[in-house]
């Protein structure tokens, strides 16, 4: 049963919803724009009630119940009262300015800038970590679940209707493109399985080619069933794997891996290495967390420098002997770093942008003076306790500049915690 | 110029839809004008679902049949490019003729040289009649075709007299083969079984137990249901003169 425009629909909070017209219509349903007291709102419609309706109309009421994870998640805000046995829900519509990861793959929307893909990254990370933390786990997770902003790299993740409790069934099994090898050959898909399915979307967001697509599967002719079983499924390899190199990307095809695999910081890589192991393919339960992936990230951001030759960014790994821009291929010296609670050491180079913790906020913004000294300028709320050689204590508030000497001792405030750092000369 | 700047296309699979059309005489007059029309309709669908899918894109090429067979265009072509040409209807129903064919190009130096490969073809049969040729021979060499045993096979039966027996050999299930009793709801049927069969078809599979032509049989099933229960005017069988 469909609606029509102007059609009012009974929710189960005793508000109504008033249908104003189609958004769009999928396999599951119809998306409708709706006003709900005066405002408006996305209905998704079941115009066919889905299978073991009963439990699924029941597990919308509990994640409704539960609410979202986190801000990301265009999640179930009210329920309809069943109408013919045909229901739906409702949630916040999409706002503009986001495209689905799709046309990021079909190259019809683009990333503006690295940065912006790392904050993505980010922003998918955490999404999960909620939904896990919380005990549920998304069963389907694909490349049309998320929508990017490709000016700000922030996500929306949508499709929630499928969530369930960890260990739970949807009956939703995605596409195996995305699945875990486990659930490709039968297996029930679970927060691990969800795991393996951000890994490939990550990898997918940054170099733009899929972890198992190379030689050996699209050499395929014809991609079966009975292929796809196999191909991510019982012999999935992935195309860096270091010891199965019979599935590597091909020149001319996987263009996008080709070119950004090269470049791209060692610690990232390493990880996707780990990650689709035969050992991990293998046993989900070594597969790594949220959590796990957000520092690895974060590390990867911290590589993420401007280029003072041509001013695109670059990554500029400190412990690499050849430091060349990626796009002019010029030599790159950076004089000074910063090193945050001896950990992690964080090129300096005007225009780029400094994260001191892990989100996608960015604390100092690195600036140049007239005669090409670096400076970093705090963009936060909070205030910087920066300790000098001879022992003054000089305080850097929001919009002021600090140089980038040798030897200062900074005490950033995020969050409420404190982050020692110094400023060290690059040798 | 960034790295970002110089980011391509993922590489998709292909996809290739096939039309298998009944022109034979039976089919003159307002079936074969259905057909044309539902067909030149369903085409922006076709493209929509190509356009925006990172899995694969889809082909499409026809084959009409009657006392002999010709495609619409030597070779598949992009959904964009594909133009219909109204059929008119004449002649014997060589089914058997295009099964031949069609096995003849159901093969890498045929119609399946995609460079980046291909999904499993979706292949639509819509007849009005019985065959009139050898039809036992030429899908009996079909059905030795690897391309043809993975295919989505749906046939369309328009009207009591199409001989839904061998439509069902063709699919290899009676169960693919969706009759249709009127003009109305032959449209809504190719409308229905092309978009379902392009939409699983071009995308990656499930990994389930059923397979993706159980899927598109399921799907449509599910419409036919929801149409009845609204109403549609494909519940109706009794309008002969809408045969006329």
């Amino acid at each position: 049963m469909e609606l029509a425009p102007n059609q009012n629909v009974d929710l189960v909070s005793g508000d109504h919803a008033t249908v104003l017209e189609e958004l769009g219509r999928g396999g599951q349903g119809i998306v409708y724009r709706v006003d709900i007291n005066g405002k408006q709102m996305a209905l998704k419609w079941y115009s066919k009630p889905p299978a073991d309706a009963d439990d699924f109309y029941k597990n919308l009421q509990r994640n409704i119940h539960y609410k979202a994870p986190s801000e990301a998640f265009i999640w179930p805000l009210d329920l309809t009262v069943k109408n013919n046995d045909c229901f739906g829900y409702v949630m916040r519509l999409r706002p503009d300015g986001y495209s689905e990861f799709g046309s990021y793959l079909l190259n019809k929307s683009r990333f503006k800038s690295f940065d912006a893909m790392f904050t993505a990254a980010m922003k998918i990370c955490d999404g999960f970590k909620y939904l896990h933390r919380q005990g549920y786990s998304y069963q389907d997770l694909n490349d049309g679940n998320f929508f990017i902003n490709p000016e700000t790299g922030d996500v929306l993740i949508c499709d929630n209707d499928n969530v369930v409790a960890d260990g739970q069934k949807s009956g939703i099994r995605g596409k195996a493109r995305y699945m875990a090898p486990e659930v490709v050959l039968g297996g029930l898909p679970n927060k691990y399985s969800d795991r393996f399915s951000l890994s490939v979307v990550l990898f997918m967001l940054f170099f733009a080619n899929h972890p198992f697509e190379g030689s050996r599967v699209s050499g395929c002719p014809c991609m079966t069933e009975d292929y796809e079983k196999k191909f991510y499924g019982s012999e999935a390899v992935f195309i860096f794997d270091p010891v199965n190199r019979y599935n590597r990307p091909v020149p001319g095809k996987h263009v996008n891996v080709l070119r950004r695999w090269p470049v791209f910081p060692g610690v990232l890589k390493d990880v996707f290495v780990q990650e689709f192991s035969q050992e991990k393919l293998k046993d989900p339960t070594k597969r790594i967390t949220e959590s796990e992936w957000e520092p690895i990230i974060a590390r990867a951001r911290d590589t993420l420098v401007v280029c003072p030759h041509c001013g695109e960014e670059t990554f500029f790994e400190l412990d690499k002997d050849i430091k060349k821009c990626m796009d002019c291929g010029e030599n790159i010296d950076i004089p000074q770093v910063l090193s945050i609670s001896g950990t992690r050491d964080i090129p300096l180079t005007a225009g780029s942008k400094i994260f001191i913790d892990m989100d996608t906020v960015p604390e100092a913004a690195v600036v140049n003076d007239d005669k090409g000294r670096i400076w970093l300028r705090n963009i936060s709320s909070e205030q910087w306790r920066v300790v000098t050689h001879s022992g003054k204590t000089k305080l850097v508030n929001n919009n002021e500049v600090m140089p980038a000497k040798e030897g200062l001792d900074i005490t950033f405030r995020v969050r409420g915690s404190d982050y020692k750092a110094v400023i060290r000369n690059n040798q | 110029m960034s790295l970002l700047d110089e980011t391509v296309e993922v590489p998709r699979r292909t996809m290739t839809l096939f039309f298998l059309v009944d022109t034979s005489g039976s089919m003159d007059g307002r079936k074969i004008g259905a057909v044309n029309e539902s067909i030149q309709e369903v085409l922006p669908m076709i493209r929509e679902i190509s356009a925006n899918n990172p899995d694969a894109e889809i082909n499409v090429a026809a084959l009409q049949f009657s006392t002999g067979t010709s495609w619409v265009y030597d070779e598949p072509k992009a959904a964009d490019d594909f133009i219909w040409q109204d059929a008119s209807a004449d002649g014997l129903t060589c089914l058997g003729e295009a099964c031949e064919e069609l096995c003849g190009k159901l093969s890498k130096n045929g119609f399946m040289k995609s460079a980046s490969g291909s999904y499993a073809p979706a292949i639509i049969l819509l007849s009005d009649g019985e065959p009139t040729d050898d039809f036992d021979s030429g899908l009996s060499k079909l059905e030795e075709n690897k391309w043809f045993k993975h295919a989505i096979k749906i046939a369309i039966a328009i009207g009591d007299d199409a001989d839904k027996e061998k439509l069902a050999q063709f699919t290899g299930t009676s169960e693919a083969v969706f009759t249709v009793h009127n003009i109305d709801a032959l449209k809504k049927m190719i409308r229905i079984v092309v978009v379902t069969s392009s939409q699983v078809g071009s995308q990656s599979s499930a990994a389930g137990e059923s397979t993706k032509q159980q899927q598109v049989i399921e799907q449509v099933q599910d419409a036919q249901k929801e149409e009845l229960s609204s109403g549609g005017s494909s519940s109706g069988f009794g309008d002969e003169d809408d045969w006329d």
